[in-house]
């Protein structure tokens, strides 16, 4: 499977919001050398007058995506996801058109004009964005909103405009809500003038946007997060509440983790539901639309590699919605706990990342799992065995993207999605533990870990003696997002990565390593022959 | 060259007539106007996506686009209202296929709020994109029937 440079590039610099990639990975340029030729073709479509100044060399990872309907051979596949989560392959015009949504009184009143000429608009575009996607009515919004707008690039003007307008007209979330991680830490990451230059340069308007969510609801910047449902950050609803989130891997996790009901939105209509506190029901929010297309048996002989298998589930079902077994007795009593929950979440973010996967069910384990089942199974559903073999399989389809391909690794990247505290300690203490058996203090290569603030304050108050080494050991934890530095300008050209996440690795070239090799790399500075 | 009529959902209805823009591959938003989006460039939307080879290099400002759907980033509808802030956004897009989430929210709301109207259609079938040739001559009609030829 392809992978996803359009997140790269997003991330490079205000496009860090194109890791909310809405497909599945796949480059055109399957290598760095490839994607500079097509930046220089791309440098010389400028005819005529040229704008203000040249092209900057990070717009080049805006040149291939996943899912852009292109196989190998250059041809289109045809690829027909929407990528809300709802797939409308077999839709047709004339049933599709008198779709109209009954609306309640209130909600007329809304579009009428009673609550103010902001919430109208608003309310005009969802009902027409409802009625586009089939949706039979609005439903009532419970939990708290998760959003994805955390990227002030200049060509997100106009939406942090609209936004902009509505908090000054006094409007306001339906809750408190969370937002995605920010695409820069400049204390602990970007912390030099060549990232610095580029970060003041791409994101001019991250102050705006920061402003906008102040007002709208989301004022504490230590809790900007893509982990929402962690403890530590507390957006975590009830089984069965409509929410309507953005942010593929949050919106895979609570669909499917925490048994809630959101379609898979894109930046703007999560704020704007935030604000009416409404979303259209349509898709996973429906009973049929949460119904599975896909049996995947996970039959390894040992725990399975996650990341891997979640790579291999989103490349094969895209957008439907897969019902898997096999996996049940790594859930302690069939419980997802703070203990157990990165196994799904690095799992279901890689469903996420290679394919469009808004919900999966695991039997005996996810709420509507536990209620319904292989009742959840369709009829005429298909099946998808991953063995050890097909793991492998899948693991030998990622490609080494580094410039030097036989170099040594450069940097470790832990933790995207972010980190749970679970995770922190875990890897805190893999790594330090090897360092200490290899009599050393200090990694070979510098570790970047990703959590929420708040996750890292308690790893501080709880485990300070284990956070002191790690320190000392060259860990920078950070609560800025993953691939977000995985696409700053030039990082592909001068870094040479590896990383546990396989949704990083689907949108860089950052190389993805099971646990074992990674520690070994960090305490040597090489991978093992063979790895 | 013979008419040939075809029937979509019109999604933003309007009447236009004027020549195509096809890319049978679906349309990378963000990956098109890199130029635009990054370099400042108002005077032309030249499409900066190397891997479209359809409609590479082609101006895609004020075009009548003909594609299956939209893909990339999730902060396409972004681009969309960025692209007609700068005026260089397009003057309808036809889908083959249902239209994709982020085409529909970035559509409607510089639509809805900021009164800037891309006349959108989807659901116009696979026939209609084996149909379309770019520089054919094109008629939308608010009731969605698109007529090529």
């Amino acid at each position: 499977m392809k992978r996803r440079d359009i997140l790269k590039g997003a991330a490079l610099a205000p496009f860090s919001a194109a890791l909310l990639s809405s497909g599945s990975g796949a480059v055109q340029a399957g290598s760095v050398q490839a994607k500079e030729a097509n930046m220089a073709q791309a440098q010389g479509a400028a005819t005529g007058k040229a704008g203000a100044k040249d092209l900057p060399g990070y717009a080049e990872n805006f040149l291939t995506t996943d899912m852009d309907g292109v196989g190998p051979d250059g041809k289109p596949t045809g690829q027909k996801a929407t990528f809300s989560g709802a797939s409308k392959a077999d839709a047709k015009a004339g049933q599709a058109v008198q779709n109209q949504m009954a609306l309640t009184q209130e909600e007329q009143d809304i579009l009428n004009g009673k609550e103010g000429k902001e919430k109208a608009r608003l309310m005009k575009i969802l009902v027409a964005y409802g009625n586009a996607f089939g949706a039979e009515k609005l439903v009532d919004l419970g939990g708290a909103p998760h959003s994805n707008m955390y990227v002030g690039t200049d060509y997100m003007g106009s939406m942090i405009k609209m936004f902009d307008e509505c908090a000054k007209a006094g409007l306001k979330a339906y809750a408190p809500y969370t937002v995605n991680p920010r695409p820069y830490d400049l204390y602990n990451v970007n912390n030099n003038p060549g990232d610095m230059e580029l970060i003041y340069d791409g994101y001019k308007l991250q102050r705006d946007l920061d402003w906008v969510h102040v007002r709208l609801g989301a004022p504490d910047l230590n809790l900007r997060s893509c982990a929402c449902y962690l403890d530590e950050v507390g957006n975590a609803p009830k089984p069965g509440t409509y929410v309507a989130w953005a942010e593929s891997s949050a919106v895979n996790f609570g669909n499917s983790a925490l048994g809630l009901r959101t379609n898979r939105n894109g930046a703007g209509m999560d704020l704007l539901s935030a604000i009416l506190g409404k979303a259209p029901l349509f898709g996973l929010m429906t009973d049929e639309g949460r119904k599975a297309k896909w049996l995947v048996e996970i039959k390894t002989s040992k725990e399975p590699d996650w990341g891997a298998v979640g790579t291999g589930i989103g490349t094969k079902v895209v957008e439907d919605v897969p019902f898997i077994t096999g996996i049940e007795k790594y859930f302690e009593g069939g419980k997802v706990t703070a203990d157990n929950l990165h196994l799904l979440k690095a799992m279901g973010s890689a469903t996420a990342a290679s394919g469009a996967v808004g919900l999966y069910h695991v039997e005996g384990v996810t709420p509507d799992a536990k209620e319904k089942g292989r009742d959840l199974l369709v009829e005429g559903y298909q099946t998808y065995v991953i063995d050890d073999a097909e793991q492998e399989r899948i693991i030998k389809t990622f490609p080494n993207l580094w410039p030097e391909k036989d170099g040594d690794p450069t940097a470790v990247f832990i933790g995207c999605p972010h980190n749970s505290y679970f995770e922190i300690i875990k890897y805190g203490r893999l790594i330090t533990e090897a360092l200490d058996k290899a009599g050393k203090e200090k990694a070979a290569i510098p570790i970047y870990m990703f959590c929420v603030n708040k996750v890292r304050d308690r790893v501080i108050e709880e485990e300070g003696e284990l956070a002191s080494k790690m320190k000392r050991a060259g860990v920078h934890v950070t609560n800025m997002c993953a691939v977000s530095y995985a696409g700053m300008k030039g990082f592909s050209e001068r870094v040479r990565g590896i990383t546990n996440s396989a949704k990083t690795r689907n949108y860089s070239t950052i190389r993805y390593f099971p646990d074992d090799i990674l520690v070994k790399a960090i305490v040597t500075g090489k991978i093992p022959k063979g790895a | 060259m013979a008419k040939k009529s075809f029937k979509g959902r019109p999604l933003l209805p309007g009447n236009l007539e004027g020549k195509a823009l096809v890319s049978k591959q679906a349309f990378n938003t963000s990956a098109s106007y890199l130029e635009n989006m990054f370099a400042g460039r108002t005077d032309s939307a030249p499409c900066t996506d190397s891997a479209n080879k359809d409609l590479y290099k082609k101006d895609l400002s004020g075009a009548i686009l003909c594609t299956t759907q939209t893909v990339g980033s999730t902060m396409g509808a972004g681009c969309i209202m960025g692209m007609n802030d700068l005026g260089v956004g397009l003057k309808a897009m036809l889908f083959s296929s249902h239209i994709d989430s982020i085409a529909a929210a970035g559509l409607y709301m510089d639509d809805i709020w900021n009164d800037r109207r891309i006349i959108t259609v989807d659901l116009l079938g696979d026939e209609f994109l084996e149909a379309v040739k770019t520089g054919d001559p094109i008629s939308i009609k608010e009731d969605g029937t698109v007529e090529v030829g």
